[in-house]
C-alpha cells in the first residue's frame, strides 16, 4: 500500500519537473521590435473588406491615403501634396506626390488612384462595406501622371477627410492584377512605412520597416500584432512583458496597469459616444416629459468620475467635443431627481412602473453603467430591469425592428469626427438603425447640410440638428469614453490618436 | 467489515451524510432566508463605498463591488437564481430523460430509433455553440436558460436509463412480473425505476453543479441574465475583470458554488449507496 | 455483419446531414452578415444590404444555399469566410490540429492525474485518503473553466512569470490550457477509475494474481488497470464532444487559435460558411469516432449488433 502513495509522489514530481524545464524567458524583447495586442483579426487586409478599428490599427502602417490626419486631427497632405475644389465643389483635383513607390517597387501614380476607386466602386467592390462611404464619387479621371480629378455626384465637404482612412487607402494596381484579389487579402502591399512580412490568421501579423518610405524610414525595425480577444489575457501579456501596447484597455483593467511600475497609461479623447436611446413609439417613454424626467434622474457626472474612473467625458449631444458640429453652448438637462419625480407624477407614471434597459451582453463596462443608471431610476420610484442581448442579434433584429425595451444602448464612433456621420445614421427616418425617431422636418435639415461646401453654414445646421434632437429628448446622452492604452515603459514617443488608429513611424523602444 | 455489509446497512452516521447534509443545509437555509437577512439583495449602489476589501468593515464583511454593492448580500441572494437554475434544470432533465429512456428502452422499435438518433444529433453538436446560437434566436433570460439546459442534458439520462432498462428487460424478476400479467407501467415503476435510481442521482448531483457553472459561462460569453439580479455565476463572470484588483468579487461566489457542489455531491454519493439494491461500488 | 455495418453508416450519415441542416437553419436566424459587415458605415439602407446579399449568394433560396454547402463539404470546397474572404477549408485546416492536440494534451493531463488517484482511492476505499481524493476531485467541478484559466494566468504568468499567458507558438503554451481542461475532466475521471477499479479488484482474476504473489503495483497497474481500460476508453470517447464544448471558452482566454475560437468568431460575426463547416467537421469527427467504437464492439461482441 505504501508503494501506491510513492507512485503518487512520483507523478507529482514529474509534473513539477515538466513545469520547471519549460520555464520561459519572459521578457524576450527583440531590439527594435514593438509588440501590440489586438482584439480581433480582420481576416483580410484589403482596405475594401472591413470597417474595423482593429484593421486600421495595423493598416495605417501599411497603406497611405491621398490625405492624412494624425493625432492632432488636422487634415494634412498624404500621397497628395495639395488639392483644390473645382466646379463649385463637384470636382476635386489632387496633385500627387512624385517618386513614391509601393513596397514591391511598383510606382505610385494617378493610374493607381483611379484604379483604387474604380475597384471599390466597380464589381470588385460589390460586397465592400466601405463602398457607401465613397459612393458620392461618380468617377475618377487621370489628368496626367501626377494629377487626378474626382468627379462627385454632389459636393461633399467630408470627402477629403474620408480619403485619409479606410476605403481611401491607395492600392497597387499591377500587384493586384498579377497576384489576384485573394492573394492581396493576405499579402497586402501599400506605400506605407511598414510592410507585411508574415500573416498567421487568428495568431499574428508581422510588419517590417519599409526602408524606402517616402517620409523617411521608421524608427522601429519590426511591428508584431498579436490577436488576443480576452482583455484580462491582454493585460497579463503586458505584465509578463510579452506585449508592449494594449489598445482599448477596458476601464476595469486601468488600475491593474496603474499598479505596475513597469507599465503606464496613455489616453486621448476618443471617437466613441455612448447613450441610452428611448423607445418613442410605445410605453411610458412615448411621453416627452417622461423622457426628460428620466434624463434628469441620472447623474452622469458621478457615473463618469466614479464608475469610469474619469476615463470618459459626459456629453449633452450624441457626439464628442472634437466632432464637427459640436456646440459647447448646448446644455443638456441638469441632474435633478426632485424635478424628475415631479415630471413623472405629472405624466401619471405609477410608482414602481417597470422599464427595460436593452444592452449588449458582452460589454462589461456598459453593464456596470447600466446598473448605475438603473439605481438612479430606482431612486425616482421606477422599477428598471436590464436585458443583455447577443451582439449580432442586437444590431440585426432588436434595434432595426424596434424590439428594444424602453431604453436601449447605442454606442457610435464615426472616425470622420463629423456629426453628420452620426446624425444621419440614427435620426434620418429611412435609416436601418433608426426604429423610432425622426421627423420630416429633421430629415430635411439632414439632407440640406450634406452637400454644403460652406463650412460655417453647414456647422450652423449641424448645431440646429443637435438642438432639435436635444429638445425632443430622444436619447439619454451618457459619455464619450477616452481611448485608453496600456503601455510598457520601454515604448518611447507613442502619441495616441483620437481616431484609435496608430501610425507608429515615430515610435521607438528602449532596450 | 466487508463491502457487502456496508451496502446493506447504509451508514446514517457516514461522513458523506453528515458533511453533505450540513453543507447543503446551511446553504439552502441561508439562501431561503436571504429575503429576511438582506431585504434589498445587496442591490443598493453606493459610489462612496466602491471596491471595499473584505474583513475591514462590519457593514461589508465580504467587501463591495465596483458599484459599491455588498458582496455578502449578493452572494446570499445570488444563491436563489443559481440554485433555481441548477436544481430546476437538473430535475427537468431527469424527468424528461428518464421518461424517454424508460419508454424507448422498454418498448424499443420505432420510437427507440427516433429518440436515439435525436440523442446522436445532440451529442454531435458542441453544447456551448448550440447554446449561443439558440439564446441568440430565442432570447436570453432565466426560463430560456433553464429550457436550454434541460434540452442539453436529457440525453445523458435517457441513455443511462435506456441502457439499464435494456439489461433489466431480460432479467428474471422482470420477466416473472410480466408473466404474472403485471401491467407495463407497474413493471417500470416497481421493478425498473428503482434499479436506475442510483446512477441517475449521481448524474443529477453532478449536473446541478454543471448547470450553475454553465450560467456563469453564458454570462462570460455575453448571454447572461439581468445583471441587476445577483447570481453566483454572473458574479464570477463579471468579477473576472477585477481578479487582480478586487479578488473578493469573484472568489466569494466561487466559494459558494464550491461548497454547494461539494455538499450536493456528498449527499448524492450517500443517497446512491442507500438506494443501490445491488450493493455499493 | 454487413447489414449491421450498412445500418450504422446510414445512421451516421443521417446524423451528419441533420446536424448540418439544423445549424444552417439556426445561424440564418441569428442575424444577417451584411448588417455585421456594415457596422461602421454611416449610411445603411436596404439597397446596400441587398447588394451585399447578392454578392454573398444569400439572395438564393435556402435549399440552393444548403445544397451548395453540402456539395462543398463533399468536395472540400467550403467557400470563403464572410469575415475577410479567407477560404474556409484553410481556416479549418489551420485550427483543427491545434484543437485536437489540445484535446489530446488535456486528456493526457487528466489521465496522469486521475488514474493514480482513482486507483489509490479504490484501494483505500472508505479511508480518509479516499474521501480526500473524492473531495478534491470535486473542486475541479466547482469553478467555471474561464475563471480557472484566468487564475492560472495570474499565478503562473503574472506573479511567477513562468509560463506565457497566451498564444500557440511554443510547447510551453500547451501547459495552462491543457491543465485547465484536464482538471475539469479529472473530476469525473477519478470517480470513473475508482468505481471501475473497485469492480475489477473484486474479480477472481485479481485474486489469482495476488495469490500468485505478484507485487501490489504489478497487480494494480498491470493487471487491474488493463482490465478497466475498456470502459475508461469508451467513456473518454464519449467525453470528446463535451470536451470540445469546454475548449471553446478556454481557447478564448488563452488566445488559442483553434476550432473553438474560429466557431465563436463565426457565431458572433454571422459567418455562415465558417460556422456550418466547423460544425459539420466536428459532427463528422464525433460521429465517426462513435461509429468506429460501434463497429469494433460489433466485431467483438455479436450481441451488440442485435441491439
Amino acid at each position: 500500500m505504501m508503494r501506491s502513495t510513492s507512485r503518487l509522489r512520483a507523478a507529482g514530481l514529474l509534473l513539477a519537473t515538466a513545469l520547471a524545464t519549460t520555464l520561459l524567458p519572459t521578457a524576450a524583447h527583440a531590439a527594435g521590435t514593438l509588440t501590440i495586442a489586438s482584439t480581433l483579426d480582420p481576416g483580410s487586409w484589403d482596405p475594401d473588406d472591413t470597417f474595423l478599428v482593429a484593421w486600421a490599427q495595423v493598416a495605417t502602417n501599411i497603406f497611405n491615403g491621398l490625405t492624412y490626419r494624425g493625432p492632432d486631427m488636422k487634415l494634412v497632405p498624404g500621397l497628395a501634396t495639395s488639392w483644390e475644389e473645382l466646379d463649385a465643389g463637384k470636382r476635386l483635383r489632387f496633385h500627387l506626390r512624385t517618386g513614391v513607390t509601393f513596397q514591391d517597387g511598383e510606382p505610385f501614380n494617378a493610374a493607381a488612384v483611379k484604379y483604387t476607386f474604380d475597384r471599390l466602386l466597380g464589381p470588385a467592390g460589390a460586397k465592400s462595406p466601405q463602398r457607401d462611404n465613397y459612393s458620392n464619387i461618380d468617377h475618377v479621371d487621370v489628368i496626367d501622371d501626377n494629377t487626378v480629378d474626382f468627379f462627385l455626384k454632389q459636393p461633399d465637404p467630408v470627402l477629403p477627410t474620408k480619403l485619409a482612412g479606410y476605403g481611401g487607402m491607395i492600392v497597387p494596381p499591377r500587384y493586384i492584377e498579377e497576384k489576384g484579389e485573394d492573394y492581396f487579402n493576405t499579402h497586402p502591399i501599400g506605400t506605407g512605412p511598414f510592410k507585411v512580412v508574415d500573416y498567421q490568421p487568428k495568431v499574428s501579423v508581422t510588419l517590417e520597416a519599409n526602408p524606402n518610405y517616402w517620409d523617411g524610414k521608421p524608427k522601429l525595425d519590426k511591428l508584431v500584432y498579436r490577436f488576443i480577444n480576452e482583455p484580462a489575457t491582454e493585460v497579463a501579456e503586458l505584465q509578463a512583458g510579452r506585449v508592449d501596447i494594449v489598445p482599448d484597455l477596458p476601464v476595469s483593467q486601468i488600475p491593474v496597469v496603474q499598479g505596475d511600475k513597469t507599465l503606464s497609461i496613455a489616453t486621448s479623447p476618443g471617437p466613441l459616444v455612448e447613450a441610452l436611446f428611448f423607445n418613442t413609439k410605445s410605453g411610458i417613454t412615448q411621453d416627452i416629459n417622461v423622457r426628460k424626467a428620466l434624463i434628469m434622474a441620472v447623474d452622469r457626472t458621478t457615473i463618469v468620475n466614479q464608475l469610469l474612473n474619469g476615463a470618459a467625458v459626459p456629453i449633452n449631444s450624441f457626439q464628442s467635443a472634437m466632432s464637427f458640429g459640436f456646440d459647447p453652448s448646448l446644455k443638456g438637462l441638469p441632474y435633478d431627481p426632485e424635478q424628475a419625480k415631479k415630471l413623472l407624477a405629472e405624466a401619471k407614471v405609477p410608482a414602481g412602473a417597470t422599464l427595460e434597459l436593452s444592452v449588449l451582453g458582452n460589454d462589461p463596462t456598459f453593464n456596470e453603467v447600466a446598473q448605475a443608471v438603473a439605481s438612479y431610476l430606482q431612486a425616482v420610484g421606477l422599477n428598471p430591469t436590464i436585458k443583455p442581448y447577443e451582439t449580432s442579434v442586437f444590431y440585426n433584429d432588436i434595434i432595426p425592428h424596434g424590439k428594444t425595451g424602453a431604453m436601449y444602448q447605442f454606442g457610435w464612433g464615426g472616425w470622420t469626427f463629423d456629426y453628420d456621420n452620426t446624425a444621419y445614421l440614427i435620426y434620418h427616418t429611412k435609416q436601418f438603425y433608426n426604429p423610432y425617431q425622426g421627423s420630416p422636418e429633421l430629415d430635411k435639415l439632414l439632407e440640406t447640410q450634406r452637400p454644403m461646401t460652406d463650412k460655417a453654414k453647414r456647422e450652423e445646421i449641424l448645431k440646429q440638428i443637435a438642438k432639435y434632437v436635444s429638445d425632443q429628448a430622444w436619447e439619454m446622452d451618457l459619455y464619450n469614453p477616452k481611448a485608453v492604452y496600456g503601455m510598457s515603459n520601454r515604448v518611447q514617443g507613442f502619441v495616441p490618436a483620437p481616431d484609435d488608429r496608430m501610425l507608429l513611424t515615430d515610435v521607438s523602444v528602449k532596450e | 467489515m466487508t463491502d457487502a455489509s456496508i451496502a446493506r446497512a447504509p451508514r446514517f452516521k457516514s461522513f458523506e451524510l453528515i458533511a453533505g447534509g450540513v453543507l447543503t443545509g446551511v446553504i439552502v437555509i441561508l439562501v431561503l432566508l436571504s429575503n429576511v437577512l438582506f431585504p434589498d439583495s445587496g442591490d443598493a449602489v453606493n459610489f462612496m463605498a466602491r471596491m471595499m476589501p473584505p474583513f475591514h468593515s462590519w457593514a461589508h464583511p465580504f467587501g463591495t463591488d465596483p458599484l459599491g454593492k455588498d458582496i455578502l448580500a449578493r452572494v446570499v441572494a445570488g444563491g436563489r437564481i443559481s440554485l433555481l437554475v441548477g436544481v430546476v434544470s437538473a430535475i427537468g432533465g431527469v424527468v424528461l430523460g428518464t421518461a424517454v429512456g424508460l419508454v424507448s428502452g422498454y418498448y424499443r422499435g420505432f420510437w427507440d430509433t427516433l429518440v436515439m438518433r435525436f440523442a446522436d444529433i445532440q451529442l454531435a453538436l458542441p453544447f456551448i455553440l448550440l447554446a449561443i446560437t439558440f439564446i441568440a434566436i430565442i432570447g436570453g433570460g432565466l426560463t430560456n436558460m433553464i429550457v436550454l439546459m434541460i434540452v442539453s442534458q436529457w440525453v445523458q439520462y435517457a441513455r443511462v436509463v435506456r441502457g439499464q432498462v435494456l439489461s433489466l428487460r431480460s432479467r428474471e424478476f422482470v420477466l416473472a412480473a410480466q408473466s404474472f400479467g403485471v401491467s407495463d407501467t407497474k413493471v417500470l415503476w416497481h421493478h425498473v425505476l428503482p434499479n436506475v435510481a442510483g446512477p441517475i442521482i449521481v448524474l443529477m448531483t453532478l449536473n446541478i453543479a454543471t448547470n450553475i457553472l454553465l450560467e456563469s459561462s453564458l454570462t462570460f460569453l455575453g448571454l447572461g441574465i439581468d445583471p441587476l439580479i445577483p447570481s453566483w455565476g454572473g458574479m464570477l463572470a463579471y468579477g473576472r475583470n477585477y481578479l487582480q484588483t478586487a479578488w473578493w468579487i469573484s472568489v466569494f461566489p466561487g466559494l459558494a458554488i464550491m461548497f454547494t457542489v461539494l455538499g450536493l455531491n456528498l449527499l448524492g454519493d450517500w443517497l446512491r449507496d442507500f438506494l443501490d439494491p445491488q450493493g455499493s461500488r | 455483419m454487413i447489414q449491421f455495418l450498412i445500418k450504422r453508416v446510414l445512421q451516421a450519415i443521417f446524423v451528419v446531414v441533420a446536424v448540418t441542416l439544423i445549424v444552417a437553419l439556426a445561424i440564418r436566424l441569428t442575424g444577417d452578415p451584411a448588417v455585421m459587415m456594415l457596422q461602421g458605415s454611416s449610411n445603411v439602407t436596404q439597397a446596400d444590404l441587398d447588394r451585399i446579399h447578392a454578392a454573398l449568394g444569400l439572395n438564393q433560396p435556402f435549399y440552393v444555399q444548403y445544397f451548395e454547402f453540402m456539395r462543398g463539404l463533399v468536395t472540400w470546397h467550403l467557400g470563403k469566410s464572410f469575415q475577410g474572404d479567407a477560404p474556409v477549408s484553410d481556416l479549418i485546416a489551420n485550427a483543427l490540429p491545434l484543437t485536437l492536440w489540445l484535446s489530446v494534451a488535456s486528456l493526457a493531463v487528466s489521465i496522469i492525474i486521475s488514474v493514480p488517484l482513482g486507483i489509490h482511492a479504490a484501494v483505500k476505499k472508505g479511508g480518509w485518503s479516499d474521501q480526500l481524493i473524492r473531495l478534491l476531485s470535486l473542486v475541479g467541478l466547482s469553478f467555471p473553466n474561464f475563471w480557472l484559466a484566468i487564475m492560472m494566468v495570474l499565478l503562473f504568468s503574472v506573479t511567477l512569470k513562468w509560463l506565457p499567458p497566451s498564444g500557440a507558438t511554443d510547447p510551453s503554451n500547451f501547459i495552462m490550457p491543457a491543465v485547465t481542461i484536464g482538471i475539469i475532466l479529472t473530476a469525473t475521471n477519478v470517480r470513473l477509475v475508482r468505481s471501475a477499479m473497485l469492480e475489477t479488484l473484486q474479480s477472481q482474476y485479481i485474486m489469482v494474481a495476488r495469490a500468485k504473489g505478484l507485487s501490489e503495483p504489478v497487480v494494480l497497474y498491470k493487471h487491474a488497470l488493463r482490465n478497466c481500460a475498456i470502459p475508461l476508453v469508451t467513456y473518454l470517447g464519449l467525453q470528446f464532444g463535451g470536451l470540445l464544448g469546454g475548449i471553446v471558452v478556454v481557447e478564448r482566454i488563452f488566445a488559442w487559435p483553434g476550432i473553438g475560437s474560429l466557431a465563436l468568431d463565426a457565431v458572433y460575426g454571422c459567418d455562415y460558411p465558417v460556422l456550418q463547416s466547423v460544425i459539420a467537421v466536428l459532427a463528422l469527427l464525433i460521429v465517426g469516432a462513435n461509429l468506429l467504437v460501434d463497429i469494433v464492439y460489433g466485431l467483438i461482441d455479436p450481441r451488440i449488433r442485435v441491439e
